[in-house]
Parts: structure tokens; C-alpha cells; sequence
């Protein structure tokens, strides 16, 4: 690991910079969207913001949601059905959620849309159903880990299920499920096979609207490294390279912070005075 | 009130089941409805056979099933083990810091996106096998299956670590009153306790490994034959998928690729199923 | 002395006056046009794409071009659909191909492609039936042909591949390709794997080729694209845009943009031969 993470910083820190990220473009008119950057990745790095944004908008209703559902509504029989469906949606390869997504669109364009393209939009529909099992599992797993006591102290006080839910249960599980959004969020930054075939491109310029093609970092660093056609692209490569890793564990330090601040404040209430904080909330 | 509120909140959390229920059905439904045209138009028999020559109308897909499974399972065997290992790590084999450094480390690795390992392992690991294997090119099963199990070790690890955490809290007094240290505890209680969690990490580490589509693509050298040795350039189901999308959409080449697609899902289901029949006669037994 | 100076002097403004109008004009076909321009397929036509659509969209700030790669099956299968307006190819459209999407195609550069191999490999020059051989899986060590003791490895492109197509028709003249032989599905990735390796032998479009990997001769041809453009070497294919049906106006303009002198630049600069009109 260590010696993956050296080779990247040794070949691609030459290359960081600003001319990595805006090309010959001044940076202002750059991110404002003024002047269109040709040869920068910043373009990308909005693309890949702006489809992470939307593809966990379209996944944490649902993907939560079911997860709630499964654990404390459903019957043993949905439970173990739905249960392996989505276990069989979490084995679905990421290059055959994209082939579903570009069949999907032959069948749009065949029928009710018939303008339809790639884009944003559906590219970030298959990328939350990618990420979706993730999130409806952990959820699930968090909310069933919890002791019994919690359960049975929400019908002592005469609360109802939902309401035990909202106030007991879920506040207990943030951490399990915080760490699902975590791991979705991962994955939809890093995949590559998905927006392959359902919308990002070469050059696009900034993302201009659900309906438009985009540029992605995953996708921009597949494409360097594969069409390079000199040194100096090689090199960007490696650079857009420690750009998708650096945004990777960016992500990653945010969550857990906000893990270990949820973890604080619930361990000193749960490990005390439960009642009383139940109380509180009721 | 409160009795509404509740009754939308079970409305909307019903709904949202049904939605993703929906869309496990709608993926399934999509591509089996784009296969099946392969099969009724008499090109099933030729794509699931074994040579893929595509010049000469050869369009056998069953090396590349052969390849997926082989450079899956042997990630597995190097994965698993690995996991396993770093597990034991983690829980009071090593000394507390090593551990904790470690248990970081493996959170990071979730993060680092799968490309990243490929490009890298191109200029790394490539020019190593080259010259460790004597022969070929260095894009080989070997090269693919090393760095699979990399990508799966993470996963697999923290997986095995929660139920590990969950067990062992549990299990911590019954060990004490038996008078055992963390270690035994740890060996005699926890890993026995916990078999049914080892089972699931290498089912999600398999599942893993055989839907990846970069490192194929990227190091495992994509010849269409069949997997004889390590150091065989080998082409999986996924890669082919990469490899033939760019195809004319009339030819046989093209129709191979959602077969390939159901074979992916099909190969997935059979774990699942093996799974739960497993972990349902050890629950009855 | 004062008279010589001005006349260089009137004729360096007349240069400059006339290259700032061969400049200008071409791009003054898109003032007031608006709308969008997708181009997918090609890989090889990438650079010269963007070239063109950066220098379009600087110019006019209403025209978006977005570029796509995915090879010229994508190409074709994209513009035949409707998802995109301008379909690359790196090869000519077949019958079948014209016939299901009516397709019309625009040549406009030229490419050859070439044989490559690791620098460190003493071998300059091949026949058209070593390479035969090799592909074939019959010539399977350096020595055989004059190099050093070295296991040959093959390196080739994907089905969807252009370049592989001209190569497999060309050179080849359809002759097999041995099942182990390693495929990779770009230009880029091909030379990385040949710069590598030091038994490779693979193949990449001309304007690829770089200091990392070496280029023998071919039957005494040598590949550049001087000889590709006057004809001494044969390995050749044509570059095309393929639209559905006739273009509209907007991509007639992007069409003949690239027709112009100011387009022949940007091929030029991009490696390829422009084809003159």
C-alpha cells in the first residue's frame, strides 16, 4: 500500500497545480464557469461533485427507508425476500448496472422519450442503485444490532413504533448507518464502469444540467491512462489520480469525525442514563 | 397526531421497499429481455460454447465464465486468508497501537477507487511478475488475482471485524469466567461463534472480485482462451463486457455481451442461494 | 537599404493580414449559430476533436461540443441511435452499417498504422510475412527473426478497434491471431504495455508513436506520416465522421470547419495527414 501511495505521489506532484486543474484558464473565470478549461480537470472534479450530490440524493430516501422497513416492519416473509433481492442487487457488477442503464435508455428512446441521452440524470439513477444495497444493509445491520432493551424501553413508555423508531432507535444506529452513507458515497465517487456507459465523456465542459453529458475524475483518469499520448499526460494522469484520492479520503475524515462526535454524545447517554434520555425526547 | 404521523412514516417506508423492490425487478427484467433475443434467434447454442473467434464467427463465451470464476476464486484464497489474519490483528494478537494503526488503514483503503490500483499497478506490479514468472507479458490471471484480492481485502476485513466486535462483547465475560486471556478467548470463543460472518465477507469479497471490470480490463491481458496457468493472459466476463460494447450492435459479438451479463448475475445468484442454504442448516442443526 | 526594408516590411503585414484572415474565417461560419454537438466514437479522433471544438467554443461561448470516446463501433451504434449528431470512425462504414441507420460519411484525415516494439529490442526492420508469422502464434521467440533470445509477446486490440481493423485487413491480410495474445483496448494502453515490455510486439496509429516504444521498418517501408500521405507506405486508413442522414447546419459548419486550411492545422498538429477536399 505504501509503496502504491509513494510511486503515485513520486510520478504525480510534478504535475499538481494549477495548470492540472485549469489549464492556461484564470481560475476565477474558471470555477465561475466563464471561460470553458480545455485540458484541466476541474471540470471533471465538478462533474464527479455534482454526480456524487445527486446520486446519494436519489439513494438515501429509498435506500434508508427500506432499510427501517426491514428491520422493524416487515414480515419474515417480505423480510426474506426482499432481503435477498437485495443481496442479489449488491452482487450486480458495476459494468452490468451500466449495461442496464444503457438498455434502459434504448428502451426510453424507443418509447416514451425518444430524445432521450446519456446524462447526469441517468447516470446518477444507476449509480444509486449500485449504492443502494450498501445503504439498505447497514441500515438494517445497525438497527437490528441494537440491544432489546432498547426496543422493549420505547413500549414501556408507551410509545409507539414509530415514534420508539425516531426517538430511541435511529438516534442509537447514526453511527451504523452514518458509516453506510460513508461506504455508498465511496463507492459512487470511485466507479468508473457505471457512468462509462450512461453519460460521462471526454470533454464537456462544466456539467450544464441533468440532461447533459459530464466529465468525471474516475472516467478522466481511465481515459489518461489509456489514450496518453505523451509524458506530460501521463503525468496529469497520475496527478487527477492523487485529486480522486485526496476528494476518496476527504470524505472519509469528514465522516468519521462526525462518527466519533455522534459516538460521544451517545455513549455518555446510553451507558447512564438511557430513560432519561428517552424521556427527553418523548 | 401522532397516530398520522406514524401511519406515514409506515406508508413511506413501505414505499420505499417497494421501490427498490421495483428496481431489483427492473434490472433483472432489463436484461434478460436483451438476451433473450441472442437465444430465440438461434445464437445461444454458438455463444455459449468455447472458442471465441469472432472472424470466424466463433462467438464462445465460456472461456471468459472460466476466467471470471478462476480469477475470482483465486483472489478469494489469497484475500480471505489475508483478512482473516489482519482480524485476528486487530483484536489483541498485536500490540494495541499496530492494531489501531491498522484498523485506519483498512478504512482508508475503502476509499481508494479501484482505478487508482490499476494505473498504478501497471507500472508496479506489471514489470515485477514479467520478470518473476520468466515469461508472458506481465498482464496475466496472476497479476489480476493479486490485485483483486487487495481491492476485497478491506471490505472483507471490516466485515469480518464488526461480527468479530459484536461476538467478542459478548463472549468477553463467559471467557473471563473460564479463566481464558483475550487471545483464547479469541480463538476458542469468538472464531467459532463467528463462523457464519467469515462465510459472508468471502461471499461479499467473491461478488466483489467477480463484478470488478478495471483490473481485468487493465491487468489481466483480456486473451480469450482458457485458463490453464498463472501466468496465462485470461479475459473475464466483465472485461469482455468493456471490451465488445464498442461493437456493431447487429452482430453476434454484441448479443454475447448481455449474456455475458446474465452469466455475471446468474453466478452471483448461486453464491447467494449457496449462502443461505448453508447458513440455514447450520441455524436448523 | 530603406526600400528593401519596406517592401519586407509590407510583406510581412500582407502575411500576418492574410494568416489573420485564414484564421479568422473559418470560424466566422458559427457567428450567431447556436446548439449543441455531440461527437462520439474514434479514439484516434479525440485530439483533433477537441482542438477544433476548443477553438469553436472560445469563439462562440453558444455552440457546446461534447466529445466522447468508446471506439468506432460506439460511433456508429451512437449516431445510428440518435444519441449523438456526430458518430467517429476509424474505418469505412460497411454495407450493413449504411443500410440499418443511413449513415453518411465525411473522410477527413488520414492514419497509418504501424508495427511497434520495446526500444530495447534490437530488431529494425520485419517482413509482412514474419509479422504473419508471429501473429499467428508460428514465430514465437526474438531469434527466430535476427533479435535477441527472447520470448515473443503479442500484443493486440480490441474487436471494436479501427486500428485493428486496418491492421488485421492490411497487414495481415486476415490472417489469424493467436488466442493468447494479450488485447488492450486503447492506443495509450498499448503503447504502455509495449514501452514495458521488452518482448512486445503490437501496433498503434502512426500519431501515437513516441520515444517509448520503436517503430521498424515494414517491408522497407517506413512508417511516418509523410510517407502515409505521398504513398510509399501502405498501411494506411482513412479518418471519418459519420452523420445520420444529411447534417444539420450547425454540424455542416463543424464538418467543413475541419475541411478548412485552419482544420488542416489542427489535424496536422494532432499527427494525421489532412485529406485535401
Amino acid at each position: 500500500m505504501l509503496a502504491l501511495v509513494g510511486v503515485l505521489l513520486r510520478n504525480g506532484t510534478g504535475a499538481l497545480g494549477q495548470a492540472l486543474f485549469f489549464d492556461s484558464v484564470p481560475p476565477l473565470a474558471a470555477i465561475t464557469g466563464q471561460v470553458p478549461v480545455w485540458d484541466g480537470i476541474w471540470p471533471a472534479c465538478v462533474g464527479t461533485l455534482s454526480l456524487l450530490a445527486l446520486t446519494m440524493l436519489l439513494a438515501l430516501g429509498p435506500g434508508i427507508g427500506c432499510g427501517i422497513y426491514l428491520a422493524s416492519y416487515a414480515s419474515p416473509r417480505i423480510k426474506a425476500l426482499l432481503g435477498f433481492a437485495i443481496d442479489l442487487l449488491a452482487g450486480v457488477p458495476s459494468i452490468v448496472m451500466g449495461l442496464f442503464g444503457f438498455t434502459l435508455l434504448l428502451t426510453l428512446r424507443h418509447s416514451a422519450a425518444p430524445n432521450a441521452g446519456p446524462c447526469l440524470l441517468l447516470a446518477s439513477c444507476c449509480l444509486a442503485l449500485l449504492v443502494l444495497p450498501v445503504l439498505v444493509s447497514t441500515t438494517r445491520g445497525a438497527l437490528e444490532a441494537l440491544p432489546r432493551q432498547l426496543h422493549l424501553s420505547g413500549a414501556a413508555l408507551g410509545l409507539c413504533r414509530w415514534k420508539t423508531m425516531r426517538h430511541i432507535l435511529l438516534p442509537a444506529a447514526a453511527r451504523g448507518i452514518l458509516s453506510g452513507v460513508l461506504l455508498a458515497a465511496g463507492r459512487a465517487a470511485e466507479d468508473t464502469a457505471v457512468i462509462m456507459l450512461t453519460g460521462a465523456v471526454a470533454n464537456a465542459g462544466l456539467p450544464a444540467g441533468l440532461t447533459a453529458r459530464f466529465e468525471a475524475l474516475p472516467f478522466t483518469i481511465f481515459y489518461r491512462s489509456s489514450q496518453y499520448r505523451d509524458a506530460l499526460d501521463l503525468q496529469q494522469g497520475f496527478a487527477t489520480t492523487l485529486v480522486l484520492l485526496a476528494l476518496s479520503l476527504a470524505l472519509l475524515a469528514a465522516a468519521t469525525r462526525l462518527q466519533r462526535a455522534l459516538d460521544q454524545r451517545w455513549q455518555g447517554i446510553r451507558t447512564n442514563r438511557p430513560t432519561q434520555h428517552a424521556d427527553r425526547h418523548a | 397526531m401522532s397516530v398520522r404521523e406514524s401511519r406515514i412514516a409506515s406508508l413511506v417506508l413501505g414505499a420505499s421497499a417497494i421501490i427498490v423492490a421495483l428496481a431489483v425487478l427492473a434490472v433483472f427484467a432489463f436484461l434478460f429481455k436483451f438476451a433473450l433475443p441472442v437465444f430465440t434467434g438461434g445464437q445461444g447454442a454458438c455463444i455459449l460454447s468455447g472458442v471465441w473467434n469472432p472472424f470466424k464467427g466463433q462467438f464462445g463465451i465460456l472461456p471468459m465464465l472460466a476466467a471470471s470464476l478462476c480469477i475470482s476464486l483465486s483472489a478469494l484464497l489469497i484475500g480471505w486468508p489475508l483478512a482473516l489474519g489482519l482480524c485476528c490483528c486487530m483484536h489483541g494478537f498485536t500490540p494495541r497501537p499496530l492494531g489501531r494503526f491498522l484498523s485506519i488503514l483498512l478504512r482508508g483503503m475503502t476509499a481508494f477507487p479501484t482505478v487508482v490500483y490499476g494505473f498504478a499497478a501497471i507500472f508496479l506490479l506489471v514489470p515485477v511478475m514479467r520478470e518473476a514468472l520468466g515469461h508472458g507479458s506481465g498482464l496475466n490471471w496472476a497479476t489480476a488475482a493479486l490485485i483483486l484480492s487487495l481491492v476485497t481485502l478491506p471490505t472483507m476485513t471490516l466485515v469480518m471485524d464488526a461480527g468479530m466486535h459484536q461476538t467478542e462483547r459478548r463472549l468477553r465475560l463467559t471467557g473471563a469466567a473460564l479463566g481464558l486471556n483475550r487471545q483464547q478467548v479469541f480463538s476458542h470463543l469468538v472464531l467459532p461463534a463467528c463462523r457464519s460472518d467469515l462465510l459472508a465477507a468471502a461471499a461479499l469479497g467473491f461478488a466483489r472480485a467477480l463484478g470488478d471490470t478495471l483490473i481485468p480490463l487493465m491487468l489481466a491481458g483480456n486473451a480469450p482462451q482458457w485458463p490453464t496457468a498463472a501466468s496465462d493472459s485470461i479475459r473475464t466476463l466483465t472485461a469482455h463486457i468493456g471490451l465488445v460494447l464498442a461493437t456493431d450492435s447487429s452482430s453476434a459479438t454484441y448479443g454475447s455481451l448481455f449474456v455475458a451479463g446474465c452469466l455475471l448475475l446468474l453466478a452471483n445468484m448461486c453464491v447467494q442461494l449457496m449462502l443461505r442454504t448453508h447458513l440455514r442448516t447450520r441455524g436448523a442443526a | 537599404m530603406v526600400q528593401k526594408f519596406r517592401t519586407l516590411l509590407l510583406t510581412c503585414l500582407a502575411l500576418t493580414l492574410t494568416a489573420s484572415l485564414a484564421w479568422g474565417a473559418p470560424l466566422d461560419a458559427f457567428t450567431g449559430k447556436q446548439g449543441t454537438i455531440d461527437i462520439a466514437g474514434g479514439t484516434a479522433h479525440i485530439p483533433v476533436m477537441k482542438e477544433a471544438a476548443k477553438r469553436i467554443m472560445t469563439a462562440n461561448p453558444e455552440i457546446r461540443i461534447s466529445i466522447a470516446g468508446g471506439g468506432s463501433g460506439v460511433g456508429v451504434q451512437q449516431v445510428g441511435e440518435g444519441l449523438v449528431q456526430i458518430g467517429n470512425t476509424g474505418r469505412a462504414l460497411s454495407e450493413a452499417e449504411v443500410a440499418k441507420y443511413g449513415l453518411v460519411s465525411f473522410p477527413f484525415a488520414i492514419d497509418g498504422v504501424a508495427i511497434v516494439i520495446n526500444p530495447a529490442n534490437g530488431v529494425d526492420a520485419l517482413t509482412a510475412e514474419q509479422v504473419k508469422g508471429i501473429y499467428a502464434g508460428k514465430i514465437t521467440n526474438w531469434k527466430q527473426i535476427g533479435g535477441a533470445d527472447r520470448a515473443i509477446s503479442l500484443y493486440t486490440r480490441d474487436e471494436a478497434s479501427g486500428t485493428r481493423e486496418v491492421f488485421f485487413k492490411k497487414l495481415l491480410a486476415k490472417g489469424d491471431i493467436a488466442t493468447s495474445a494479450n488485447v488492450v483496448p486503447s492506443n495509450g494502453a498499448m503503447k504502455t504495455a509495449v514501452a514495458q515490455d521488452p518482448g512486445a510486439v503490437g501496433y498503434v496509429g502512426i500519431g501515437y508513436i513516441d520515444a517509448t516504444v520503436k517503430a521498424p521498418s515494414m517491408d522497407g517501408m517506413i512508417p511516418s506520416q509523410e510517407n502515409a500521405a505521398n504513398g510509399s507506405y501502405t498501411v494506411t486508413r482513412k479518418l471519418y465522421m459519420n452523420t445520420k442522414g444529411e447534417p444539420s447546419a450547425l454540424v455542416r459548419t463543424f464538418i467543413d470547419y475541419l475541411l478548412t486550411p485552419e482544420g488542416a492545422e489542427i489535424i496536422r498538429a494532432s499527427g494525421y495527414i489532412p485529406l485535401a477536399q
